[in-house]
Order: C-alpha cells, then structure tokens, then sequence
C-alpha cells in the first residue's frame, strides 16, 4: 500500500468515526463539534485529491456559515448543556435500519459503475480563472444559468432578511384632548 | 441629505482617528515625556508633584506654634470621621477661659485623602503632605497626634 | 548575494543525495515543522515585548525594564511563569471540549502559516489559492473561541464567544471584499502570483485611490477580526473579566495568548503580500538603476520589515482608540465598511478593466 492509500484510510476512518460521534454523544454541543470535525475531514479529503478550491469552499461554507450557525442556533436553546435523554429502542433500530439500508443503496450503485482508470490520467491543474470563466459562460458546460438563479434566490432572502428585521413603526397615538 | 450626513461623517471619523494617531504617535516619539518614576532606586532624590496627598500635617513653625483653634470644623467636614479633636480650657491673663486644642488625633488607617478638612480649616493650619511610605506593622501607629507636644496657637490667629 | 532560496535547495539536494525520496520527504516535514514552531515561539516572544513597550510609550511610561537589557527579556520571565502556572480546569466545564478548544485555536493559527511567502523561494506551500486558502481556514478559529466560551460553563466567557462569533463572521466580509479588490488586479490567488505582479511597484501605490482605500479597510477589519482593541468585546476586561478565556490559566492560557499574536502576524503577512509586495523590494517602474540597489536588501528583510510595520500600525491603533460599544461596531460594519469596500470593488474592476492601473 502506498502512503497516498494509508493516508486516504485514516482520511477515510476520521470522517466515519467522528460522523458515528456525531450521531451517537448526547449532548447537542458536543454533536456539532463532531460534525465539524467530520466536515474538516471531507475538505482535508478534498486536498488529498488536490481539489484545493473545492476544500477551501467546503471549509468557507460547512465549518465557517452553517457550523457556527448551527452552534449559534445551539446557545440559544436553553438545555445546550444537559444530556439528552437516551432514545428509544425502537427508535434507535429504524434510524440503524434507515442507515444501513441507505449505506447498501450507496455501495450497490456505486459496484454498479465500472469506474475505469484512464491510461495516462492527465496531469490535473485547476486554475481559479478557469472556474470563474466556468461559472459566467454560455456554451454548453457553463453554469452562468444556476449561477445568476442562486444569486436571484440570495438576492430574495436577503430582501426577507430585512423586511422580517426592519423595525416597525410605532402608531402614533392620538392623544384625545 | 442623507447622502451628506453619510460622507461628512466617514470624514469626521477619519480626521478625528488621524487626531488620536497623531498625539500618541508624538509621544511615542517623544520619550523625555515619560513622567514614570523608577520608586526605590529614586528614593533618595524624589520628585513628587505638589498636589499629590499623603497625608494630613498640621504646620508648626520654628517656635512650635501652630494655628489650629480647636473649632472642629475639620471634624465635622470629615466624611469617614478621621479626625477627632480634644480640647481644652486655657486660662488667659485676663482670667477668662479660652477653648484651645490639647489632642488633634488623626486615624490614617480610615483617611481617604479627599482633602475636605483642608478646605475647611477656616485658620490654614492643616494641610496635605506628599509623603507615602506609610506601611507600619502595627496598626496602632497609623493613629497620630498631630499637634507637637507643647505646642501651642500663634498669637493672633482667632 | 545572501538568500534563504539558495539555502533550502541546497538542503534538498543533499536530502535528496543522501536518502530514498519518502525518507528526505519526512525529513523535510520535521525540518519545516521545527522551523514553524521556532517561528511561533520567537514571534511570541517579539510580540509580546513589543507591544509592551509600545503600549508605554504610547501612554507616556516605561514598560517593563528590569529582565536583561532594558527589559528585553521579559517575556522569556512570563513564559517561565505561565509554564509553572497550574492549568485548571472548572468543576463544571465540558472537559474535553475545554481542553480542546485552545489547540484548536493553536491549530488553525499554524495551518495558515503555510501559504504565506516569507522571501523569494522561500514558503511552506506554494498553493495556487493562497488567499483563499487563508480566509477559509482563519474561519475555523471562531469555533475554537465558541468552544472555549462555551464549554467554560460561565456566562462572561459564553457572552464574550457570542459576540466574538458575531464579530468575526461579520467582519470576514470587509476582509474578503478589500482582499478581492487586490485580486481582480493580479487575477490570481496564489501568493507567489501577487507578490510577482507587483515587480515594478507595490499595489497600495499602482492601484490609485481604490488600493488605498481597500488598505484602510483592510486594516479595520482584520482589527476586528483579531479581536484587538478598539473592537476587543470578545475579551473586554472592563464588563466580561476575560471573555472566552476567563476560566484559563496556565499553558491553556498561554497558547490563547499565542494564538492572538500569531494570528496579527498572519494578517499582516497578508496586508503586507496584498497590498505592500510582500518580500518584493521597493521597485519605481523602470528605474532600473534604483530597482537593482533596492534588489540587495535580502528579500526576507522586506517581508519581515513590512509586516512588523503593520504589526506597529495596529498596535499604534489599539493603543489610542477607546472600545467600540456592541451596537457601534456593527453600525460601523454594516452601514459603513460592507457598502463602501463593495463600491470600492466595482471601482477597482472597472480600473482593471479599462487598465489605469501603472
């Protein structure tokens, strides 16, 4: 085995055992800490394929928006602290039973493809640019449709964003002299 | 207007910032401004400033005389009751009896240094000294007597 | 000429020479480690003097002056001191968490030392999306300060991660937009690309007045980003004690403390490579003659030069501004910063479009 392979392995056992944590401890806090932990696990995985932006994306939205929003989300609810309350036997067998179900659906698809190695894999360079040119072009591989619509959609919640938080205006109370 | 307040008030923060920058930049420059004094490697020639209050004295002058009447106000004036006068009754030639202090006694230990009974003395015969090395092992010693034994009020002070 | 380029070739070769390719690899990773934690304990130890002093002479006094020469040893005294310190840990704190947060926060400040050119040939990792690469991991050091905040089971630490994640994430914005403004000039990301574009002059002065004003901001709110004074509410000692790390003590302490200065370092490694050519010297256009006298300064001179003037500046800052209010600060971010460096940004494209920049 190469040492790309072994560290692909450890790469590999860090997502899942911090992912199983994540799942299984009973305090909430302690939960997204692992999932974070988990998600730094995909991006280092990211630059062990040498798809730096790619890594550099997922650890800008994953661990830097929705982890820290979901801690925040956390410190607001008042039990942050406590341990949950052990579920349920029967609980605890349909969310393994949906787990494993989903992990066979997974490997079945993915033995199905025949992933097939090319003879001379091309050196693979990945320039910032290029993605950019990628994301605003018309032909046929470019993205500049679900580009604009995302920013459309952003643009909206944003506009929501604001209306919800903008302050409302006192009624003037008459005053009846 | 808005857009006016908005760009007047980027440029009052940037010249009131470059304010601020600039007086502490002098002194960063400037290093014979540094009023910090070095205590006991000075203690021999120290330089404290006039206003500093170590501690209340009453002022005699060379013929041990003083000008304290014994009125009290500086008791009276006394937030954390400090001071505590004691007098007596002095018999004058004339053979009328005359208030004049016998103890001005002076508790250190609850003195905050505000320097009320200074302002009080309608006479002058108090004031603030700038001594500071006032650590004792005992605490009795912090209560002084600040009147000097045999000492007695100047001629013509009322 | 004296360079740090010819010096890791040389050690390569010999590695290479002397041992199978996977052996001189490893070797490389202990020599690079070695290096970087030699770095942030001498970093530590020049930060922490230098802002003592600073800070006194700012404020018309001494500073320390009684370990070694004029008290240049001091910090060496408070190493010594906070490595005897028992580390403590609260009754009623999530251990684990409580124990992690500080490497995490260690971690995170290492990590991002990798892409940053220290001199000509001379970085740990030549990433093509170097500042990027920067601005993502930075972000991960917020979590480390919730963790801290939140695990310390007190409410003055958690307030102080609350509004220190609030600052943060807010504050990253300006950050991005000012770094993005320097980005549409060179139109790469990498480091050694930004450093290289700026041969025949330093952004700050090519880019015209869109540069200056993203330098401003960019100081600003890596100001804030830090958690420096004026913006410290994450840890100001007037209403929340110590913020995050109130319940630390000791080594946990100290590498909290270690983490802060480091973390000034880097964005001003940053500042310096963006916005002041980084380890390129001063260069005037095509004054060939001025170039050439400038090119024997070495180059890790410049770099270091440049950002301990930042490191200065920021200090200089801190030292003279009285904290910002909660409210203020995101006045300040999101009616003030956020508008203008966004139009700044349109200005900057436009300049690079149109080619106005020298």
């Amino acid at each position: 085995m190469s040492a790309a392979a072994i560290i692909f392995y450890i790469i590999a056992a860090f997502i899942l055992g911090t992912g199983l944590l994540a799942v299984t401890t009973r305090k909430i806090f302690r939960a997204s800490i692992w999932l974070l932990f988990s998600l730094i696990g995909i991006a280092s995985l990211y630059f062990w394929m040498q798809l730096e932006f790619l890594a550099a994306v997922q650890i800008i939205v994953y661990v830097g928006g929705i982890v820290v929003l979901i801690i925040f989300s956390i410190f607001l609810t008042i039990k942050s602290g406590e341990e949950m309350p052990k579920p349920i036997f029967k609980r605890n067998l349909f969310a393994i039973l949906g787990a494993l179900s989903g992990l066979a659906y997974t490997a079945r698809q993915i033995s199905l493809y025949k992933f097939q190695l090319p003879e001379n894999p091309a050196p693979f360079e990945l320039k910032v640019g290029d993605i950019g040119r990628q994301m605003l072009s018309t032909t046929d591989h470019g993205y500049l449709l679900p580009f604009e619509l995302i920013s459309m959609l952003l643009l909206a919640a944003m506009i929501g964003c604001i209306v919800i938080a903008l302050k409302q205006k006192e009624p003037v109370k008459q005053i009846q002299s | 207007m808005f857009i006016k307040e908005y760009f007047k008030d980027i440029y009052n923060a940037i010249k009131s910032l470059l304010v601020g920058m600039k007086r502490t930049g002098y002194y960063f420059t400037h290093h014979k401004e540094i009023i910090t004094q070095q205590y006991p490697d000075n203690r021999l020639e120290l330089n404290l400033p006039e206003r500093f209050r170590g501690e209340v004295v009453m002022t005699h002058d060379e013929v041990n005389e003083h000008a304290c009447t014994g009125c009290s106000a500086c008791e009276l004036a006394c937030p954390n009751g400090t001071i505590k006068i004691i007098n007596k009754f002095d018999i004058s030639p004339e053979g009328k009896k005359k208030k004049a202090i016998d103890t001005f006694v002076y508790h250190l230990e609850l003195c905050t240094m505000c320097g009320l009974c200074v302002e009080a003395c309608p006479t002058n015969a108090i004031s603030m000294a700038n001594t500071f090395e006032h650590s004792v092992y005992n605490r009795g010693q912090l209560t002084k007597q600040l009147n000097k034994p045999g000492s007695k009020l100047r001629a013509g002070v009322e | 000429m004296f360079s740090l380029e010819s010096i890791t070739t040389l050690v390569q070769d010999w590695l290479n020479k002397t041992f199978s390719p996977n052996l001189a690899l490893f070797f490389e990773f202990v020599i690079v480690g070695v290096l970087a934690i030699a770095l942030f304990a001498g970093l530590g130890l020049v930060l922490v003097i230098m802002e003592r002093k600073v800070a006194a002479w700012i404020q018309i006094r001494l500073g320390p002056n009684r370990v070694g020469p004029k008290g240049m040893f001091q910090s060496l005294a408070d190493t010594v001191k906070l490595i005897m310190k028992e580390g403590l840990t609260p009754d009623g704190a999530d251990k684990f968490l409580f124990n992690l947060a500080p490497f995490i926060v260690m971690m995170v400040a290492m990590l991002v030392l990798a892409p940053i050119g220290f001199a000509k040939g001379f970085h740990i990792w030549d990433i093509n999306i170097g500042v990027l690469y920067v601005s993502a991991i930075s972000s991960v050091s917020v979590i480390g300060i919730l963790m801290a905040g939140w695990a310390s089971n007190n409410k003055y630490s958690l307030l102080g991660a609350m509004r220190s994640g609030a600052q943060m994430v807010s504050y990253e914005l300006s950050v991005g937009l000012s770094v993005l403004s320097i980005i549409v000039l060179t139109g790469s990301l990498g480091i050694n690309d930004i450093v290289l574009s700026q041969q025949n002059g330093w952004w700050i002065f090519k880019g015209h007045i869109p540069a200056i004003i993203s330098f401003v901001i960019f100081i600003i709110a890596v100001t804030a980003e830090t958690n420096r004074a004026p913006f410290d509410l994450a840890e100001a000692e007037s209403e929340l004690t110590a913020g995050f790390h109130t319940e630390y003590s000791g080594m946990k302490f100290a590498l909290f403390f270690l983490a802060e200065y480091i973390n000034i370092f880097i964005v001003c490694a940053i500042g310096a490579t963006l916005f002041l050519g980084g380890w390129m010297p001063f260069h005037i256009g095509n004054w060939e003659a001025f170039n050439h006298i400038m090119d024997y300064i070495p180059s890790f001179l410049w770099f270091f030069g440049k950002t301990f003037f930042l490191i200065f500046l920021i200090m200089w800052v801190r030292w003279t501004f009285p904290r910002l209010r909660v409210d203020q600060l995101l006045n300040l971010e999101w009616k003030y910063l956020l508008p203008i460096s966004m139009f700044n940004l349109i200005l900057m494209t436009l300049v690079a479009i149109k080619g106005w920049h020298f």
